[in-house]
């Protein structure tokens, strides 16, 4: 049989979110591939240029919506540094046991669309409703399911409900035997390793040189984890490791090694969230009105001109930064330029590379161990 | 032994009954036996289809239910409590109390047991009933029986579309290869003594010449709807089932070499009269005829070709319709075929279990041989259906097309072979017609005698314990030791995918 | 906890750094200072300024000598109102991140507290001004590190900044087919919509009439 072009996409059971990937097939085997993105391209930095400060968190939120809390954080982080604000403590923990919680339905989301792609669909179901936890404690939070608008400039928008504590501590220990579960299935299952193991090979080089981050390096046996090397909020109080797999093979990390990796990342995470609950300043069943100084400081809302404002953040995919300048519209309460950059929007071209060898059939799993999401790729 | 629901003799008598009644002093007196004949032909297949198609709603509700009940992790027991009550707190209640003379206490008791060691506890109710706000609809006993019957009404009622530049000929034909296949294989498959649409004297080798027609009619479908991907989806399917035929055929012909016939009525009554049913004289072959069936069948974990992922739906992508909705039945009436299949040729058919034993016990006995014999056809069927085919689905993975055919022709292969040669020895060497009842308790023919001591059932007893164990030694893990180096726990230690790269 | 980069360890890696390039390049009119972030923990990272044609040599040796072996962001601002010798500007940031020498099938754990000289994570921040004009244009360094190649597709696409050298440069956000020349981020391409009250007139534009209407076809 001839070479031919497959076109997945854009709308494709498997390609987690709006993208083209073609595909130059020999048989079954791949040859050749293209990605095309740009499907879900917004014009967010360009409509960031004509919004205020605060108005802005909301967007970052729609960025990668699996991934909300830690989007908007990221870009608050960055807020903070161009207009020079303070953050309380008790803020800094709110905010990183919401990122945490975030993590966890993030890493679930992934392994519930995940499951299906190589087959087992009985993950989806039990993935999404084990989400719907973690799901329940975030909108207590931030009022709804995915996009919160939470984070505010200076700290959060509102305390900890109370009892939220121990609704989080039970959850978080039904979820820990839950995780095991999920181990039980999946690693116990020949059919899992074979589809897994073996496919996907990605050299912790070629990664680092490609700007490859987040879990899909560390799956390949490299320690670099934004939340230690770039440190921010209160994880250096927070009692965790950076989970990290020594890959199974000297050719690289498989898609078995990134998978293994975020279900390690999901315990720390648990592990996290219970360590930051005991520490946190203030108590973990008092409640703070909204503006109370200990969630909130009041922060200038402009930004003079040549101020610039820059964030190193570990996202759930990888390192997200978010760069504003100062200076724009209104006197300065408009950023006169936002700059994202998405972890997946440099992983997505690296991964298209790695695909050729593998079989039609290995798309999705590695495609889906790479976990795309294309809301932040596109912006 | 013969099924007292007799319904096929009791149609070929009736209709020349009826005939030569109809048309004596007729014209058509001479040819009444003809005619008799062809009522006679009609009334039995159109029982036998009617009666497969009917309980065949059984396995799409079975299906239904039991799988989502696996996904909402309600645990064991209310997977199966809840096949016939309702979702959404609807349910009978504890029904086995309403039992008289407190006979439903086990019962009770088992459920209570399976509720601890594999249901879900109280606050994971909590958790789970969060998103368990279904509705249902349906007989409140059958909940959701007649779901599928709505399915099918809704395809009669969507677009027929052919693409622009399919093949048209091909496109047309290719479904109807594939049902029609399937519709005739259940002409020849019994649903008990007495109630078969055909029963020729090579009934197995007809009924799979036949279902091996499919595969053809799968590959004209992928190649004709002139898309990519049904193309791949169709080039997969062919290699796959191809594959597996071997395997199945073989395993079938080591099953006619026990029974010594090719003929399903005598392959069961063999089972019955020998003593024992085939599965436990083969067991070997009884899992090779499973695997291989669901590799022909196209179910998880061998659904590559239709592998929703990459294909979106393989090679019935561009159906639409009833076309569609045909060509999806006719995957679950293969499916039930290979269930009744298994039925017959391992689990004994229409026989009773311990009809013998049972047999003699004053009334149970009684009416445990009074139940027809299409009901145990029936209800081994479903057991197995639900135990193998559905219970694979909802916990396994798909696997790679490369690596099925290298599971199908390296390692079944040689495995089916063994088998027959297997057969061919019990055949030769333990078999003596001399031992065959046809008696209620049935024969005696796998009894060993090993220095003068019988041993009933002994050779069945050494077969089933000896694969037994190979299997359990086969189940251990070697890599423990390599594996407590990882950082995180895992099971195997060397990649498991074999060819995989072409960096290799 | 014992893992994170403390205060002196980054202090200590920002002024080597600076020292480093400050001893390589000053004398060609590149700057490179220590910043402290106005924000969060408000630790130091490297800001330098350097003209488009040092570019290339100054990625070279932040390549190969500092160790910095990230791309991570490169932005493109448009300043129409700016002065003449800063119309444009290009801002690379850039991470060093502690991972050379991976060996094959091994692990890295780094104890953070004990990670010395070049191992230490630093972040630089490379500030490229470009003269007022229609045609900016900077190098591109494409082949030093990987992961520049899309961050340079994108700059160009959306603010309209050439990278001279760039090896099959295309539309990546934008389509395929947008009019050449049209680069979004550009101060003269106004937002439509932008305040609440044009979104409720008419945002899905019924009332506009289709572009080629009254024409004879």
């Amino acid at each position: 049989m001839a070479e031919m072009w497959i076109t997945m996409g854009p709308q494709h059971p498997m390609t987690h979110g709006l993208w083209t990937l073609r595909v130059k097939v020999d048989g079954e085997t791949v040859t050749d591939t293209e990605a095309e993105l740009g499907y879900i391209h917004r014009g967010v930095e360009k409509i960031c240029e004509a919004r205020d400060f605060t108005q802005i968190t909301p967007y970052c939120d729609r960025l990668c919506y699996v991934s909300a809390m830690t989007w908007s954080h990221s870009y608050v982080m960055a807020a903070e540094d161009l207009l020079e604000a303070e953050v309380p403590e008790r803020a800094e923990y709110i905010r990183l046991m919401a990122a945490e919680l975030q993590r966890l339905a993030s890493h679930l989301m992934w392994l519930g669309a995940f499951g299906p792609d190589i087959g087992n669909l009985t993950l989806m179901t039990w993935c999404l409703r084990d989400r719907e936890m973690f799901l329940d404690l975030l909108q207590e939070l931030g009022g709804s399911r995915m996009h919160y608008n939470y984070q505010r400039i200076g700290g959060v928008k509102r305390d900890i409900p109370i009892g939220w504590a121990d609704r989080m501590k039970a959850k978080i220990k039904l979820f820990e035997h839950r995780i095991n579960e999920y181990e039980m299935l999946l690693d116990e299952s020949t059919i899992w390793l074979v589809r897994l193991q073996g496919v996907g090979y990605a050299t912790a080089e070629d990664q680092i040189n490609a700007g490859v981050t987040g879990p899909n390096i560390r799956a390949a046996g490299v320690n670099t984890d934004a939340r230690w090397t770039n440190p921010y909020s209160v994880y250096d109080q927070v009692d965790w490791e950076p989970a990290v797999e020594k890959p199974t093979s000297v050719k690289g990390a498989d898609c078995y090694d990134r998978y293994r990796v975020r279900m390690e990342e999901m315990r720390q995470s648990c592990k996290m969230l219970l360590d930051a609950i005991e520490k946190i300043p203030g108590g973990s069943n008092t409640h703070y009105q909204p503006e109370d100084e200990m969630i909130l400081t009041k922060a200038p809302s402009r930004a003079p001109e040549g101020a610039t404002g820059f964030s190193t953040y570990e996202c759930t995919r990888g390192v997200s930064n978010f760069y504003l300048q100062g200076g724009g519209e209104g006197r300065g309460k408009h950023p006169y330029r936002v700059s994202i950059r998405s972890p997946m929007f440099i992983t997505i071209p690296y991964v298209a590379k790695t695909m050729i060898g593998y079989k039609v059939a290995d798309i999705p799993a590695i495609m889906g161990s790479f976990d795309p999401c294309i809301g932040e790729t596109d912006r | 032994m013969k099924d007292w629901l007799g319904l096929h003799d009791f149609i070929f008598y009736r209709t020349r009954e009826l005939t030569s009644f109809m048309f004596e002093d007729t014209f058509l007196e001479s040819s009444s036996t003809d005619i008799a004949f062809f009522l006679y032909v009609l009334l039995t297949c159109l029982t036998t289809f009617a009666g497969i198609m009917l309980s065949m709603f059984m396995i799409l509700w079975i299906e239904r239910k039991f799988y989502a009940r696996v996904n909402d992790r309600r645990g064991a027991t209310t997977a199966l409590r809840s096949l016939w009550v309702g979702e959404n707190g609807v349910t009978a209640g504890e029904w086995w109390n309403m039992i008289p003379f407190g006979l439903g206490k086990p019962i009770g008791a088992i459920n209570g047991w399976l509720n601890k060691v594999a249901g879900n506890s109280g606050h994971q109710h909590e958790m789970v009933n969060r998103v368990g706000n279904r509705s249902w609809y349906g007989v409140t006993i059958f909940p959701g029986f007649f779901q599928n019957i709505a399915d099918g009404m809704k395809f009669l009622m969507k677009e027929h579309m052919v693409p622009s530049r399919a093949d048209k000929v091909i496109f047309e034909l290719a479904p109807f290869l594939v049902i029609s296949s399937t519709v005739m294989i259940l002409g020849m498959i019994p649903l008990s003594s007495g109630i078969y649409g055909a029963n020729p004297e090579l009934s197995v080798l007809f009924a799979f010449a036949i279902f091996g027609i499919a595969p053809l009619g799968v590959f004209f479908a992928g190649w004709s709807s002139n898309n990519k991907y049904t193309l791949l989806g169709g080039i997969r399917s062919a290699a796959q089932l191809t594959a597996y035929e071997i395997p199945l055929l073989l395993s079938i012909l080591g099953v006619c070499i026990m029974a010594g016939s090719f003929n399903f009525l005598e392959i069961v009554h063999f089972q019955h009269s020998s003593g024992t049913w085939l599965f436990f004289l083969m067991p070997l072959g009884a899992v090779l005829f499973l695997v291989s069936m669901i590799a022909e069948v196209e179910r998880i974990p061998f659904d590559m070709p239709e592998a929703e992922a990459e294909l979106v739906e393989g090679w019935w992508t561009e159906y639409g319709g009833m076309r569609f909705g045909l060509l999806f039945a006719a995957e679950y009436m293969r499916v039930y075929a290979a269930s009744i299949l298994f039925a017959h040729f391992f689990l004994g058919g229409w026989h009773a279990p311990f009809a013998g034993t049972i047999g003699q016990i004053p009334y149970l006995g009684d009416a445990w041989l009074a139940i027809p014999g299409v009901i145990w056809t029936l209800l081994k069927a479903w057991f197995i259906f639900t135990v193998v085919f559905v219970w694979a689905r909802t916990a396994l993975p798909r696997i790679r097309t490369d690596q099925i055919l290298e599971f199908g022709w390296r390692m079944l292969l040689p495995l089916a072979v063994l088998q027959v040669v297997l057969s061919l020895v019990y055949r030769l060497v333990f078999f003596d017609a001399s031992t065959l009842s046809d008696t209620v308790a049935g024969g005696w023919t796998w009894d060993l005698t090993i220095a003068g001591v019988n041993i009933p059932w002994g050779l069945p007893i050494i077969t089933t314990v000896f694969w037994l164990a190979v299997f359990m030694i086969m189940m251990k893990d070697e890599y423990i030791e390599e594996n407590e180096e990882r950082m995180f726990h895992v099971r195997t230690m060397t990649p498991a995918g074999t060819h995989t790269a072409g960096q290799e | 906890m014992g893992t994170t980069i403390t205060k002196e360890q980054n202090t200590e890696a920002a002024n080597a750094a600076v020292e480093n390039l400050t001893a390589r390049f000053s004398d060609a009119g590149v700057t490179s200072e220590v910043v402290a972030h106005t924000g969060g923990k408000k630790y130091d990272f490297v800001r330098i300024t350097c003209k488009p044609e040092q570019w290339v040599a100054v990625a070279k040796h932040l390549r190969h000598e500092l160790g910095v072996n990230h791309c991570a962001m490169i932005t493109g601002t448009h300043f129409p109102e700016g002065s003449a010798e800063r119309g444009w500007e290009v801002a690379y940031h850039l991470h060093r991140w502690p991972i050379m020498n991976v060996k094959p099938h091994t692990m890295m754990v780094h104890e953070g507290e004990k990670l010395a000289g070049d191992l230490i994570p630093m972040e630089f921040e490379v500030f490229i001004p470009l003269p007022a004009g229609d045609s900016p244009s900077v190098p591109s360094i494409q082949d030093i590190w990987e992961g520049a190649d899309w961050n340079e597709k994108e700059t160009w696409d959306l603010v309209g900044i050439d990278f001279s050298g760039h090896v099959n440069m295309h539309r990546v956000l934008n389509p395929h087919d947008s009019p050449a020349g049209f680069h979004p981020l550009q101060k003269q391409h106004k937002i439509r919509y932008h305040d609440f009250n044009e979104m409720y007139d008419d945002p899905q534009g019924y009332a506009r009439k289709p572009v080629d209407e009254g024409r004879v076809k």
